[in-house]
């Protein structure tokens, strides 16, 4: 299992809030109840549904998954007087590139989890849960799996939970590899059974999810969050960030920075001092070039343009988005044109099939791309990869036309001249001196 | 309809009942949005993007196919923004599609070649290499090129809502993304073909008209299907006097776009090398081919001695003539032969439930009650393989409209996929389990009943009670086999009812006694086969006149075989199991033969028996003139339509003699005489792995 | 004189008749000598056609009907057939099983040589097509086809893989 750094004394560890110091084994029960582990269900056990609605909504908490949709807001479209079994699903198909934060979560504080979905399933009246995990994440469904056995042997899960009667079940269920099924209704296609293509919106899963009934599908970071925000109030929490954006967010800091990890930091940080104090800034001493700020899906941000607060709407005002929390950073050697073709070969990959733009965008892209990384190309292509994308953007029957298209346009539109450059040596195809492999997945 | 919104499309305003989907609220506009995958009556996928349209107030272009309109939605179908989107959904299409418009069986009817017409670019930036695949053949009748599919899902859900057989899939990803039959490598299926035709482009291909033509090359002929009862207009598509292929791509007769395998692929016993092409004499023993002048002289020199000295004749008609034949061949033999020994194999016991309803409007159901009827119940008939549009219709108003089926049949159905009753109950017996379903038939608004051929006499009569002690209105559909079975009827092919059941004075023999009469002078048969499976005529030196297609086990024992016309190359109409009548056009020719119309004609002029002039016309007229039900509307038929003969005007008072009722137990791969002729049925019967199951 | 005058005009009528006749004497000849010698024709006259073959001698004819649907006077009759693994009479899928021309009615267009996608129709200068017999003037497939390039059979085996693109499943 990855080591989970020591804190930074930047950070504001809440949801990490068990973990002062660097560990490799979980928190399994005993440790949990130590530490007001199943303090919080108690408590929302107590209250009524909407009141625990309301807290989280005034906690101004927003999913973590990437779209950043006020989670609050989502529980309430549940109709709980609805004839139905409602559901809860976990998502943690954690397959947006350079994103790790679900597994720390999942893998070190697994109660946590069971705890946030048990009040969601609380809030709407649901007796059923699933976790929703990809199906490379083995380890992680292993320590899941023996924490949900403890937690029915303690009674926190079960046909009566903690002795109030009130009946939920939780399972994880395997994805089988697709990074479409991170997408909430591929996702309960993909648990449903069927292929996981995405389904047509609306009905959205709060009136018509797993199985046709209502369903709340939440990021696994996001279900985290709620158990501190009932033991302490809405208003604690969203005290911690910024207005609008309630709370602290995980980062994960990856590719070319000093100190890789996840990290929790509260919404509305700097991007540059993430970058710089607590990731201890460009490895090797070396001069920042670009900041994929919220996983491979947003769009890149030139050096020039980090100095700005990590949140969701100052992300969006610059042109990009926080999404997943996945902060890549690539350094003054990076080669943009290669990077536009690992990422436009991950989204070929990953498509669907289901529409046309993305199916047929996607592979296009790769291919010019792949052309370009080579160096043959012309400023024509990057032209072609220009309309491709704004052809694919917003008309796909999903996001993950966007998540090509953007990235696309964005490299294509601010290192043009970077490629254009690469396409004109005459040793295009050799190396770039000194260049380092990027690693991104 | 309550709840009606205005919106405006492109300038018009349009009301249309909330929820209609913009697509369909501009087709109502005169305006027509582009798209693939969409397709009316299935399921939305919105999966194609073609058919975007720019709404105010929307920020995206909204996929139009999947947008209920809403009141006041202001919408914008050709804006310089929407025409640009389509254009590169087009460009996006043809950067893995091969381009091999000049070999493809679609070409000049390919939707994305009209597509790339009216939006397509005319050039390509696409310079990489595109994606390939084999194509693969799935069974003797569907091949798929994935290359040239554009992931429309047409194919699926035809298969999948339409049918109820969900034969196909969709498997991989990305741009490897590719359509999937059932059983790995090929499909186990109804073969009915619907995918092929829904297909929009040329990546599903008919086994049968794979590379024949092109459809600028074909005479396009409607014609009703020759093979069961249900009536379905097939287009043919005739090249040379060939029939290329069937379909019914404009949805233009009473089955819309449905046809089943054989409707779809059972055409080709019309150019079967057996076809009957000269008139046989029996000679010595043997049939020889000798001239139509030479055999028509021969029948009229034998039927005339035996006039003479006041012989017994027999006629068996045919279910696959038309009506205007039968009308023909009963007055020749009422008339010219003086005789009422005439009979039709029967398949159902339609004459019991006319004489139950007789006097009732509104009592017979047409295929298109079966679609709008709140409740169905079906009796002893496993519509899926003996009834497939009827088995469709009734799929269709549970998928569109949730009305349930119930089912009494003696073993499993393929309805009970979705019957919300399903009742067990030995062949004969289905009507004395009804009782247990009195209470659900009850609530609901009215009802349509099936029966099949286990269903005949008191039992009939014993429905119509039930029927009638529900309270609500119910109507009723007596199944039978063949095309014109249900016209036979009603033409009074029947020993003891003349035309439009008028019963006559003295009654004839029945087809049994007449198998069974041992001193009959002349056997007419025209166009059946009594002799199937090894029966026998008890009169053994009867003369024996047959017209047939092919020398089948009656042809062999004839002493004259005049080669007649099947459906398929004469004009005329038909009614089909509901009743309805509908007109038939002639398609291919067949050198040599005669219509059955034709032949009598000749023999009648000949013998001097004064019966009308054989002209199809002429006979139509007549029979809208004389027989009672049948003043059906002309330009209801000339425009394609079917008109319901209203025959319920009377009591029969005679015996309906259900004993005469037999199914032919034919499969939805069988047809009686023409299914044994027709190879591509023989062939697919042949097929490995599990066609068809109930 | 007026028959002096006459003369003189005569002569001088001849004299010009005559330069006439030898100014064209000096130019060079333009008529063929057909059919003692073969003519001579322009490179895109359009006589009888010719189905063309491709370098392996496979016939370039994929049987699309689209000449026959270019021809103003449907004087092309087509019958196309499918290539099996076995045997290749085309390029492409399928080939021209039948392919007749009707010279009684072919009105020389060039239409279907436009139309043709592969190149397969062409004209050639086949000139010489009277008949006394206009059954004689219906052209089969085999009367219209190029000759076999030297050492082509006209027939290919196909036993090499078809080139696939990077598939990915």
């Amino acid at each position: 299992m990855t080591l989970l750094a020591p804190p930074h004394p930047l950070e504001k560890r809440v949801l990490l809030r068990r973990f002062p110091e660097p560990r490799t084994e979980p928190v399994w029960i005993d440790e949990y109840l130590r530490t007001d582990g199943y303090e919080a269900i108690r408590k929302a056990l107590a209250m009524e549904p909407e009141q625990i609605v309301d807290e989280v909504k005034k906690s101004a908490l927003r999913g973590r998954g990437g779209a950043g949709f006020p989670t609050g807001m989502k529980w309430s479209f549940v109709d709980r007087k609805s004839p139905k079994p409602k559901y809860v699903v976990v998502n943690a198909d954690e397959g947006e590139p350079g994103t790790c934060k679900d597994r720390i979560l999942m893998g070190y504080d697994p109660h946590r989890l069971i705890e946030g979905v048990l009040i969601g399933g609380r809030a709407i009246g649901a007796n059923r849960g699933w976790i929703y995990i990809r199906g490379e994440y083995r380890e992680y469904i292993d320590i899941l799996d023996r924490a949900i056995a403890e937690a029915y042997e303690r009674g926190f899960l079960g046909s009566n939970v903690l002795g109030t009667g009130w009946e939920f079940h939780l399972s994880t269920h395997t994805g089988a590899g697709s990074y479409e099924c991170g997408e909430e209704t591929a996702l309960l296609e993909s648990l449903e059974g069927k292929r996981g293509n995405p389904r047509l919106k609306p009905p959205f899963p709060a009136t018509s999810g797993a199985f046709q009934c209502p369903t709340i599908v939440n990021n696994v970071e996001t279900f985290c969050a709620v158990p501190d925000i009932i033991l302490n109030g809405g208003e604690w929490y969203a005290a911690l960030g910024t207005p609008k954006n309630g709370g602290t967010r995980l980062v994960c800091l990856s590719g070319h920075i000093e100190r890789p990890g996840v990290y929790e930091v509260p919404l509305g940080m700097n991007l540059l001092t993430i970058l710089n104090e607590i990731g201890g800034g460009v490895w090797k001493g070396r001069k920042l070039k670009a900041v994929i700020p919220g996983g491979s899906s947003s769009p890149v941000l030139k050096a020039e343009e980090c100095d700005i607060p990590a949140d969701y709407d100052s992300l969006a005002k610059a042109g990009s988005m926080l999404g997943s929390g996945a902060t890549v950073v690539l350094d003054e050697t990076t080669d943009m044109a290669k990077v536009l073709a690992r990422l436009m070969k991950f989204y070929a990959h990953e498509s669907c099939g289901w529409c046309i733009p993305c199916r047929e965008g996607t592979t296009w892209l790769k291919k010019i791309t792949a052309r370009l990384e080579e160096g043959i190309g012309s400023e024509r292509d990057i032209d072609t990869i220009d309309r491709i994308s704004q052809s694919m953007l917003g008309r796909t029957f999903c996001p993950l036309g966007d998540a090509a298209a953007m990235p696309a346009m964005a490299i294509a539109r601010k290192f043009r001249e970077e490629i254009l450059e690469k396409l004109s040596r005459a040793d295009a195809f050799a190396p770039v001196e000194g260049a380092q492999p990027l690693v991104v997945l | 309809m309550a709840n009606m919104v205005t919106l405006t499309i492109d300038g018009k305003p349009v009301t249309v009942p909330a929820g209609t989907l913009v697509i369909d609220a501009a087709k109502q506009a005169g305006i027509d949005i582009p798209a693939f995958c969409y397709y009316e009556g299935f399921s939305v996928q919105a999966a194609c993007r073609m058919c975007l349209v720019e709404v105010e107030k929307m920020p995206k272009l909204q996929p139009s196919c999947a947008l209920p309109a809403a009141e006041g939605m202001v919408v914008h179908t050709e804006t310089p923004k929407v025409v640009e989107a389509r254009k590169s959904t087009i460009e996006f299409l043809l950067t893995n599609h091969p381009l091999d418009c000049p070999v493809c069986d679609k070409g000049g009817e390919c939707e994305l070649q009209d597509m790339t017409f009216r939006y397509g670019l005319g050039e390509s930036q696409f310079l990489e290499i595109k994606h390939h695949a084999d194509e693969k053949q799935w069974s003797p009748l569907v091949f798929y090129d994935p290359a040239r599919c554009i992931l429309c899902y047409r194919c699926i859900r035809v298969c999948d809502e339409g049918l109820g057989v969900a034969a196909l899939g969709l498997s991989y990803r990305g741009v490897s993304a590719e359509i999937i039959p059932n059983k790995g490598d090929h499909l186990e299926c109804d073969e009915c073909g619907w995918c092929i035709d829904v297909c929009p482009v040329g990546a599903l291909t008919s086994g049968t008209y794979r590379y024949k033509s092109r459809p600028w090359e074909m005479n396009y002929v409607p014609a009703i299907c020759t093979h069961c009862s249900n009536g379905c207009k097939t287009t043919l598509s005739v090249r040379n006097g060939e029939i290329i292929r069937s379909n019914n791509r404009d949805r233009s007769g009473i089955n819309g776009e449905f046809l089943c395998v054989k409707g779809r692929f059972g055409f080709d016993f019309v150019h079967n090398e057996e076809r009957l092409q000269s008139p046989l004499i029996r000679k010595d023993g043997k049939l020889e081919p000798v001239s139509w002048s030479e055999a028509l002289k021969f029948v009229v020199s034998r039927v005339r001695e035996t006039i003479e000295r006041n012989g017994k004749f027999a006629v068996i008609g045919s279910t696959r003539t038309t009506n205007e034949e039968n009308f023909y061949l009963q007055k020749f033999a009422r008339q010219g032969l003086r005789t009422n020994n005439i009979d039709h194999h029967r398949s159902g016991d339609v004459i019991t439930l006319v004489d139950a309803l007789a006097g009732r409007t509104d009592a017979l159901a047409t295929v298109g009650d079966l679609y709008t009827c709140d409740a169905a119940l079906v009796l002893g008939a496993d519509l899926a393989q003996q009834h497939p549009l009827l088995a469709y219709q009734l799929r269709a108003n549970w998928r569109h409209h949730r009305s349930p089926v119930f089912v009494v049949t003696p073993g499993p159905v393929r309805e009970d996929q979705y019957a919300a009753r399903s009742l067990r109950a030995e062949a004969g017996g289905e009507v004395e389990r009804l009782e247990e379903l009195r209470e659900e038939l009850k609530a609901r608004q009215n009802l349509v009943v099936l029966y099949g051929a286990s269903v005949k006499g008191e039992a009939v009569r014993r429905l119509v009670a039930f029927g009638d002690s529900l309270g609500i209105p119910v109507k009723y559909v007596c199944l039978v086999d063949y095309v014109n079975s249900r016209g036979a009827v009603d033409m009074g092919l029947l020993p003891h009812l003349g035309p439009g059941y008028k019963p006559v004075e003295i009654p004839g023999m029945h087809l049994d006694a007449m198998m069974a009469a041992p001193d009959l002078d002349v056997i007419w048969v025209a166009g059946a086969n009594p002799l199937e499976g090894g029966r026998e005529f008890a009169s053994k030196n009867a003369f024996v006149i047959v017209h047939e297609l092919f020398l089948t086990e009656t042809a062999q024992r004839a002493d004259v075989v005049l080669p007649s016309m099947s459906l398929y190359e004469k004009n005329g109409t038909v009614t089909n199991v509901c009743g309805e009548v509908q007109r038939t056009k002639a398609g291919p020719k067949v050198m040599g033969t005669k219509s059955d119309l034709d032949i009598l004609g000749l023999l009648a002029a000949q013998l001097g028996f004064d019966i009308g002039i054989p002209s199809q016309e002429k006979v139509l007229d007549e029979i809208r003139r004389t027989v009672r039900g049948y003043n059906v509307p002309l330009p209801v038929l000339a425009t394609g339509g079917a008109a319901q003969a209203a025959v319920l005007n009377g009591n029969v008072p005679v015996d309906a003699q259900p004993e005469q009722v037999r199914p032919s137990g034919d499969t939805l791969f069988t047809s009686g005489t023409l299914g044994k002729y027709s190879k591509r049925l023989a062939q697919l019967m042949e097929a490995p792995g599990r066609l068809f199951q109930p | 004189m007026p028959k002096i005058q006459e003369i003189l005009k005569g002569a001088a009528a001849i004299a010009k008749g005559m330069s006439v006749t030898i100014q064209e004497m000096m130019n060079p000849i333009i008529t063929d000598d057909y059919p003692d010698a073969p003519p001579v024709f322009q490179e895109r006259y359009r006589g009888l056609h010719v189905l063309q073959r491709d370098d392996n001698g496979l016939e370039k004819c994929v049987a699309c009907f689209l000449c026959s649907a270019a021809c103003p006077v449907q004087c092309i009759y087509i019958e196309a057939a499918d290539n099996t693994e076995q045997e290749r009479i085309s390029g492409g899928e399928r080939y021209a099983a039948v392919y007749n021309i009707d010279y009684s009615r072919c009105i020389f267009c060039g239409y279907c040589v436009e139309a043709c996608p592969t190149d397969a129709i062409t004209h050639g200068h086949g000139f010489e097509l009277a008949s006394f017999n206009t059954s004689t003037l219906i052209y089969r497939k085999e009367q219209l086809l190029a000759p076999l390039p030297e050492g082509a059979t006209g027939k290919v085996k196909l036993d090499h893989p078809v080139a696939v693109g990077d598939g990915g499943h």
